[in-house]
């Protein structure tokens, strides 16, 4: 039974199956360290380098195209030229001065074209704001700033962004807001009005649109 | 005396012998006929008996991709009577998606869990969501403290709200966990899977720190009117019980340009999509200019996405 | 009645294997009947999952693997056991346990095609497993633990299934088997035993996603309780053995055997200790599982009364083996080790899979009881571990017996 040949034998399996075990091991526990540590610098490094300007053309390959209902804004974002969802067609009582103006209106149907059913919520806590704040007395087509300069409704975020400047910077630059349908192509994006009701602008509160199972 | 036991032993195990045989024969007949009845007709199962054998999608030369593109668009009408277009369009290039989600403009809508549904063809049986968004107190930060199955009028006074899905990890533990190689990232940052190629091992699941994956315990149930019918292989396709899934960014929209199903349905804006290495996009506005953050960042994963507060 | 020696070949030692098989007393006879109809039942509850999916079954999206893994992972433990028989053999040159180191062989053959089977009915696309072959699919080797543990695992039944076989087959033919031929190979089982249990025991502790798994004393956890639990099935199956056929097993086999099995329980008591510090001394959130485990968390606490359970027994056990009242009569020790193999199944099994996955990586608790279906599959493969081992088992027993008598002359 006891084969002397074996037992020298022994001397070589045994290690050479333990070195073998253990490099296969080590491989194993290198190559997880290097992937691991690998991509971390990857990422980072990757996104801080990716400086140069892209094609705005050419990161897909379809054809992005650009919706009619736009205008282009009247400043740019850092990559230039955006568009913003116009606003006039969307007003069910433009033009304004179809009715304010200096001539003769009949009072028939005053109390349906009145703006009776506007309630103005917007504003600090002593008293919401008057509807001359934003709406130019002189010329009710347009809007004014405070410091009396007349702004196209469809350019409202240049009204909106005298209080809410920091909200203003955060649109130009895409971290307010959300742009329509498409993140490749010509930047466009919603205008104030498209989500903000001017009015009442903060979001209702409301039921959500589905729930997560298991409910309580 | 001992012959004759032995005699009376081998019939005995005979006649049992023959009677499990018999049974186990009639089992595997009946599965098989089972099996056969459910498929219909000869012409899906012979597509779905090549489609079987097919290869590992990443090894597909484009010819091979496009026939079984063709198979599945074929199934898709002989089964369910619908037509679908699932196409098979590659990363861009210099592409690589980043996700921002603002805590401060989530309101618990859950809009984008509603789009997401229906624009990934998800279970409806079971209630597949890959979104999760999570109710939080104030001094809160990681949505394991907060609550995901609320179901009242939202925005709660005293709260806020944070959404979850697929991060999408630079160093995905799910793709290294995989034993075959059905999940990796594509070169635009998507984790995408090979569904037909999964076994259902869950392997990914357990190793996912985020609850990102998402397995088809049963077969999933989609009612006809509300399947998404632009597809892609590595997205919304029809997918089988026994399958994992997950959040793919809507590969079957980005690839083409658009928006994710959730960062378009968002009312408030929470969400910010775009191309990291476009030093122009939104997404890089939102890194260099808010204060991000990212979830379990201690795990080293990497993630794709980012949290921000206005 | 014996054949000439000469005349015998591989075939007819299998006819041979077969007929020895398949007959026996009437009391052996029921005893193959209720295993088949185990079977049976299993493949039924199969069938049903088959067409329903893994719905059939209580896992979810929280507890994403249940009964199935947990049931694989002590089996795993189970076969690495056999190294325990083997080691003191062939290293040590123990001549008792050299006698039962084929039946050893045999319960981790029994045990690995149980591992298998859990696997397989626990996949939730089976017949893609063709996927997972190297050439024709894709093996995510070395990235996937997995993927070493189907390695390893087939490795291990190949070795384990082969070097019996050959040796077997040479006791049959009444010859020596030729050494240069086999011992390399039980050298490198005796590695490949440690080897798939750490492996296994890599699976889970390589995530770090888990906090309750991601701890370096899984591997030499699972290889305390595999040394404790494996040999205790191990000595009964010899109990069987020595009651059941005319292969006598000797009182010091069974004192060996004993010796092994508390210290490896006794390690393991240890490091159970060591884990309850580390997740109780200062609760973090990492130690939510453990307390969902001990003692409850929001509610749930379906395995606290398993969990106390399966420690006790696991101590009374350890201690009854340790202090061995009864020294001569083996068989009182009976309960002692049923005791010790439950607790240690209860605290492998269920009690580690699924904890690890409660809460989930975003904080949802839930519960977990398997549903009839698992239990059903569950009861089909332990008669289908059974059935291996038996039919490994009396052929092995039979052929040693005659070598044995044929040499004392």
């Amino acid at each position: 039974m006891k084969n002397p040949k074996f037992k020298e034998s022994l001397f070589y399996i045994i290690p050479f199956y333990v070195l073998s075990f253990c490099a296969l091991s080590g491989l194993l526990i290198l190559f997880s360290a290097s992937a691991a540590f690998s991509s971390d610098m990857t990422m980072t490094l990757k996104v801080k380098k990716a400086i140069a300007k892209l094609d705005k053309t050419t990161q897909v390959e379809a054809i992005i195209p650009l919706p009619k209902d736009i205008v282009k804004a009247t400043m740019d974002y850092q990559g230039g030229r955006f568009f913003t969802e116009e606003r006039k067609s969307k007003i069910t009582r433009f033009k304004c001065t179809s009715c304010h103006n200096n001539k003769d209106i009949s009072i028939n149907n005053a109390g349906k074209i009145s703006h009776d059913d506007i309630k103005i919520v917007h504003g600090d806590k002593e008293g919401p704001l008057s509807c001359n704040t934003c709406h130019y007395e002189n010329d009710r087509d347009f809007l004014v700033t405070s410091k009396g300069s007349k702004i196209d409704m469809d350019h409202v975020y240049d009204m909106c962004g005298q209080c809410h400047f920091r909200q203003k910077k955060d649109w130009i630059g895409g971290a307010h807001g959300k742009r329509i349908t498409y993140w490749a192509g010509e930047r466009v994006v919603k205008n104030c009005t498209s989500c903000h009701n001017p009015h009442s602008p903060l979001f209702k509160k409301r039921w959500p649109k589905t729930y997560s199972l298991p409910l309580k | 005396m001992d012959s004759d036991k032995k005699k009376k032993m081998n019939r005995r195990t005979f006649l049992k012998g023959a009677a499990s045989t018999a049974i186990a024969a009639s089992a595997a007949v009946t599965v098989g006929c089972e099996g056969k009845g459910l498929l219909g007709s000869s012409e899906a199962f012979a597509l779905e008996f090549q489609e079987y054998f097919k290869k590992y999608y990443r090894v597909m030369t484009p010819v091979e991709r496009q026939e079984t593109v063709t198979r599945l668009e074929k199934l898709a009408r002989i089964k369910q009577d619908i037509t679908v277009n699932i196409d098979t369009t590659n990363p861009g290039k210099n592409v690589l998606y980043g996700y921002a989600f603002n805590v401060t403009r989530c309101e618990g809508y859950m809009e984008c869990i509603q789009a997401c549904v229906k624009e990934n063809n998800l279970d409806r049986k079971s209630n597949t969501q890959y979104i999760q968004i999570f109710e939080m107190e104030p001094g809160q930060m990681t949505p394991d403290q907060g609550d995901s199955k609320f179901f009242h009028m939202v925005p709660q006074d005293g709260h806020f709200y944070m959404g979850v899905q697929c991060f999408h990890c630079e160093n995905p533990p799910c793709v290294r966990a995989c034993p075959t190689k059905a999940t990796w990232k594509e070169d635009d940052g998507i984790v995408v899977v090979d569904y037909d190629w999964c076994i259902g091992c869950r392997y990914c699941m357990a190793a996912c720190p985020y609850m990102g994956r998402r397995f088809n315990w049963n077969q999933p149930e989609v009612p006809k009117d509300e399947i998404t019918k632009n597809q892609h292989y590595l997205g919304n396709r029809k997918r089988v019980k026994g399958m994992m899934e997950k959040c793919t960014f809507c590969i079957q929209r980005t690839r083409k340009g658009k928006l994710t199903a959730c960062a378009e349905a968002c009312p408030t804006g929470a969400r910010v999509f775009g191309n990291l290495l476009d030093p122009d996009s939104e997404i890089r506005f939102v890194l260099e200019n808010k204060k991000v953050y990212r979830l379990k960042e201690d795990l080293g994963t990497e993630p794709k996405f980012w949290y921000f507060i206005d | 009645m014996k054949k000439n020696t000469a005349s015998k070949g591989i075939f007819s030692f299998i006819k041979d294997c077969l007929l020895w098989n398949l007959s026996g007393p009437i009391s052996y006879q029921i005893y193959l009947c209720i295993l088949v109809c185990l079977m049976m039942a299993g493949i039924y509850g199969y069938v049903v999952q088959f067409k329903l999916g893994l719905s059939a079954t209580n896992m979810s999206n929280i507890v994403s693997w249940g009964f199935y893994i947990s049931n694989f992972t002590f089996l795993v433990g189970v076969a690495a056991a056999a190294v325990m028989l083997i080691l003191p053999s062939y290293i040590f040159k123990d001549k008792d346990l050299y006698k039962v180191a084929i039946i050893g062989e045999g319960v981790a053959v029994g045990a690995l095609v149980m591992c298998m089977t859990f696997v397989f009915v626990d996949l939730g696309r089976p017949l893609q497993f063709w996927h997972l072959t190297p050439v024709i699919g894709q093996l995510n080797f070395p990235s996937s633990l997995l993927s070493w543990d189907i390695i390893v695992l087939n490795g291990y039944l190949a070795l384990n299934a082969l070097v019996p076989a050959y040796i077997l087959y040479c006791h049959y033919k009444g010859k020596e088997p030729v050494g240069k031929f086999y011992k390399p190979f039980i050298v490198l089982s005796i590695g490949w035993a440690v080897a798939i249990h750490m492996v296994t025991a890599f699976l889970y502790q390589g995530l770090p996603a888990r906090p309750f798994w991601n701890n370096p004393l899984m591997g030499p956890r699972f290889l305390a309780s595999a040394f404790a639990a494996g040999p205790a099935i191990i000595s009964l199956v010899l109990h069987v053995v020595n009651s059941t056929t005319d292969f006598k097993i000797e009182n010091k086999i069974f004192n060996k055997l004993r010796i092994i099995i508390v210290s490896a329980a006794v390690i393991n008591l240890l490091m159970l200790f060591s884990e309850i510090f580390k997740e109780f001394y200062f609760p973090t959130h990492h130690s939510q599982s453990a307390t969902y485990l001990f003692f409850g968390l929001q509610g749930h606490d379906s395995l606290v009364p398993w969990i106390w359970t399966a420690i006790s027994i696991n101590f009374i056990g350890t201690m009854i083996l340790a202090f061995n009242p009864f020294r001569e009569r083996q068989i009182i020790l009976f309960p002692a080790l049923i005791l010790l193999i439950v607790g240690i199944w209860i605290e492998k099994g269920i009690g580690l899979i699924v904890p690890g996955l409660i809460p989930s990586p975003m904080g949802e608790v839930t519960s977990y009881a398997p549903s009839n279906v698992e239990l059903l599959i569950t009861l089909g493969i332990l008669g289908l571990g059974m059935f291996v081992v038996t039919m490994l088992l009396k052929p092995a027993l039979i052929i040693e017996k005659e070598y044995e008598d044929s040499h004392k002359h």
